[in-house]
């Protein structure tokens, strides 16, 4: 039985730790952190492993909400430092790697952020966001639609400050 | 509001959301050792919820047995805390209450009065009456004095009698001493 588990357990994080963490990667500016990240999500999945029932979506989620606490501290950390210093000198360390994406997906609100962060970067069907959410597909659909909405219009916003 | 589900595809080709929402799947292999130090710290977190699910569970028990016996004592207790309260603040004036303390007897041989208390409950008052006896017998005595007088005519009713007698007596010799 305990074998068993333990074999389980092992194949899921052969075949789940490297998406998870390249996932991560894409959404935090170091390895190191996208390492930890994946790592708690791991940690949180094992310590109730027994009452999980879809693994793969318990991860990403811990993972989703991880990368979000984690933007959050960056944020603070980034206003205590510009409140500190002159706005030059903490600009640089704004212009972090990818930040479209996460200005993007951050912007969004919650109930949006999730079907988005599991569906085109966990490469989720809409079934199991579906069924992780415990939303229907259709709400699914909407929610996914809406965000979509969103991202275009910041993005044009966006794109015509810059311009 | 109208929404258009995903059900054909989700963007246009010269759409930019394209490039932000599809991006290379990417892949980071885990660092050596990483599965086992994620496993052990795993279990020693089960292991600490197991333990705080154990002591709420034990704190949640001891309440229940608590509680009953928390609500049934309160009566009892209440009642001691109340007479030693007067004692303490009347202190030693008041020598009337704690008569049958044993401590009162022992000092009972020194103090002149007790030797009129052994008399059970009573002597507390009668030790007030021990004092006033001789106030009691002296104030007779001066009005034993007066009716002394009328006592000398005994067969006459006493109601009236003495207080005519000394209401009679007593103004008429100082007035006609006066006078």
């Amino acid at each position: 039985m305990k074998r068993s588990r333990d074999r389980a357990a092992s194949e899921l994080f052969a075949a789940l730790y490297p998406r998870l963490a390249g996932w991560c990667r894409r959404l935090v500016d170091d390895d190191e952190t996208a390492h930890e990240i994946a790592s708690e999500a791991f940690t949180r999945l094992w310590a109730r492993w027994t009452s999980v029932e879809e693994p793969r979506g318990f991860v990403y989620v811990t993972a989703a909400n991880l990368v979000r606490d984690h933007w959050r501290k960056l944020e603070r950390e980034r206003k205590a430092v510009h409140r500190a210093t002159a706005e030059a000198a903490v600009r640089p360390h704004t212009e972090q790697a990818d930040p479209s994406v996460r200005l993007l997906v951050q912007s969004l609100p919650e109930r949006l952020r999730v079907p988005i962060l599991l569906h085109y970067y966990a490469d989720m069907p809409i079934r199991e966001v579906s069924e992780l959410t415990g939303r229907r597909e259709g709400t699914v659909k909407a929610d996914l639609h809406a965000a979509r909405e969103l991202l275009r219009a910041q993005l044009r916003r966006s794109l015509d400050h810059t311009l | 509001m109208t929404t258009r589900f995903d059900d054909g595809p989700e963007f246009p080709p010269d759409d930019p959301l394209a490039v932000i929402l599809r991006p290379p799947a990417d892949h980071l292999g885990p660092p050596p050792g990483r599965y086992e130090a994620i496993r052990r710290a795993a279990t020693r977190r089960r292991l600490l919820r197991a333990a705080v699910a154990g002591v709420g569970l034990s704190c949640a028990v001891a309440a229940l047995i608590a509680l009953p016996l928390h609500l049934t004592s309160p009566e009892s207790p209440a009642t001691p805390s109340v007479p030693l309260a007067p004692p303490a603040t009347s202190g030693p004036t008041a020598p009337a209450t704690p008569t049958p303390s044993p401590d009162r007897r022992t000092l009972a041989p020194t103090d002149p009065r007790p030797t009129a208390e052994p008399g059970t409950p009573t002597p507390s008052t009668g030790g007030r009456t021990g004092r006033r006896p001789p106030e009691d017998a002296s104030t007779p005595t001066k009005r034993a004095t007066r009716p002394q007088e009328p006592s000398a005519t005994p067969a006459r009713p006493p109601a009236t009698e003495p207080t005519t007698r000394q209401t009679a007596t007593l103004p008429t010799p100082q007035r006609a001493t006066q006078r």
